[in-house]
């Protein structure tokens, strides 16, 4: 029991603090990459916590720690009388568990559901206007404004307008389209479904709102390091900067204006990269908050075998 | 020549945009032939779809529809291109833009960021 309780008072903890810890490193502008990681591990600690307190109020610890076989026996028990399902503890544990998961499944069928609904209207729409360029390997449109962006899915394309082609230099133009290019190999569109779902599942929490914004930006600077390997930095740099500058529309939308001056910057002038040690320790961050819930659920079981078989 | 039907529709909504004018199917297939094979009743199944799908509007002549796109290609552009920036916003996993709009305050400071800072890091 008290396991489950420092379980769960972790996860509350954790997807409160947990964002403005992220902000206190340099993570993301540093490692774009080893930042998604630990989002998603930071995210995935909280909903395991959840669930292992629910596993630890529901299984006795007798019973935990015995190896693979005796988990199925513990299942079984499950399903027999030896654990008692009808102790109010018990009840209201199991059915916290059932709606989050019932949350998670429902509101990631949704966002993947309604984007690939999304997608492919736009992909059929865009099929009338544009024409495929196959040196620029990316979907051409007729359009004024300099616009750059990616469709993801199967059928994934990356889609520039004539106006971002008359702004820019070929050069630049390259860097953005292995920007897009960078998105579409990624599959950063599920790293963005991800976040976007468990943000969608518990609206609220600072964690899974901060990370489905992060999400969006750190992606972004993943993608110009990727483009930065075989184009210049100051291309990239350019390219936002004209993109930005070219038209600037009466309307605007939503804030990117802060993450496109963290890129130009980051382009221009990068940060140096981590070194071995902050690297570790930044994987030794992902694996400490996958594995730490599931270690802290077992240990009474261990700490039983022990007191038995010692 | 076998090409898919979307494509097709393609090549049918460029040439009603480019006639800047209603047109029978008939007139649609002349202008088609001169440049593939192509039977009647194919060019009148894709127009009638995409009637279905809000691209043409239609009405009786005689004993023959006559066909209109209903925007010009330009307005159909620029229609789906703000779509797309605006739907960037709430649902992003749909499409990935290089780059959201800025308000002008901030592609200002973009461009006096780029002035101020020399790109000394240019790979050699």
């Amino acid at each position: 029991m008290i396991v489950a309780l420092v379980l769960v008072v972790y996860a509350a903890v954790a997807s409160v603090a947990m964002p403005s810890l992220m902000a206190g490193t340099k993570l993301a502008e540093r490692a774009p990459r080893l930042a998604i990681a630990v989002w998603q591990a930071a995210s995935f600690s909280v909903v395991a916590s959840l669930l292992l307190a629910v596993f630890v109020v529901v299984v006795p610890a007798h019973l935990v720690g015995h190896g693979l076989a005796d988990l199925f026996e513990a299942c079984a028990e499950l399903l027999s009388s030896r654990i008692d399902l009808g102790s109010a503890a018990t009840v209201t544990a199991l059915t916290l568990g059932a709606v989050v998961c019932a949350r998670m499944a429902y509101t990631t069928i949704a966002v993947l559901w309604q984007s690939r609904q999304a997608r492919g209207r736009h992909g059929d729409a865009l099929a009338l206007i544009g024409h495929h360029d196959a040196e620029l390997d990316a979907l051409v449109v007729d359009y004024d404004e300099g616009l750059a962006y990616c469709l993801p899915g199967r059928n994934g394309h990356a889609v520039i307008t004539t106006g971002a082609l008359g702004a820019l230099t070929p050069a630049q133009v390259a860097a953005v389209l292995a920007h897009e290019h960078a998105h579409l190999r990624g599959r950063h569109h599920l790293v963005l479904a991800a976040a976007e779902a468990l943000d969608r599942a518990f609206p609220g929490v600072p964690l899974f709102r901060s990370g489905r914004s992060e999400a969006a930006r750190l992606i972004e600077l993943l993608a110009d390091d990727v483009a930065a390997r075989r184009h210049e930095r100051v291309d990239i740099a350019a390219a936002l900067v004209g993109l930005a500058t070219g038209r600037v529309p009466a309307f605007t939308l939503g804030a990117g204006g802060e993450t496109a001056l963290v890129r130009v910057l980051r382009m221009l002038s990068p940060e140096a990269p981590l070194g071995r040690a902050e690297r570790l320790a930044g994987v030794f961050a992902v694996v400490l908050l996958i594995g730490g819930p599931a270690a802290m659920a077992v240990m009474p079981g261990i700490s039983e075998m022990i007191a038995h078989h010692g | 020549m076998v090409r898919g039907l979307g494509e097709l529709e393609a090549t049918i909504m460029d040439r009603m945009w480019s006639y800047r004018r209603p047109a029978l199917v008939r007139e649609v297939l002349d202008d088609l032939r001169r440049d593939r094979e192509i039977a009647y009743t194919t060019v009148m199944t894709v127009m009638d779809k995409l009637h279905t799908k809000g691209l043409l509007k239609r009405w009786l002549d005689g004993r023959a529809y006559v066909y209109e796109a209903v925007t010009s290609k330009e307005a159909y552009t620029a229609d789906l291109m703000r779509e797309s920036l605006a739907g960037s916003g709430n649902q992003a996993a749909t499409l990935v833009h290089f780059l959201e709009r800025l308000t002008p305050e901030e592609a200002a400071a973009m461009e006096a960021a780029l002035r101020v800072i020399p790109p000394s890091t240019r790979r050699s």
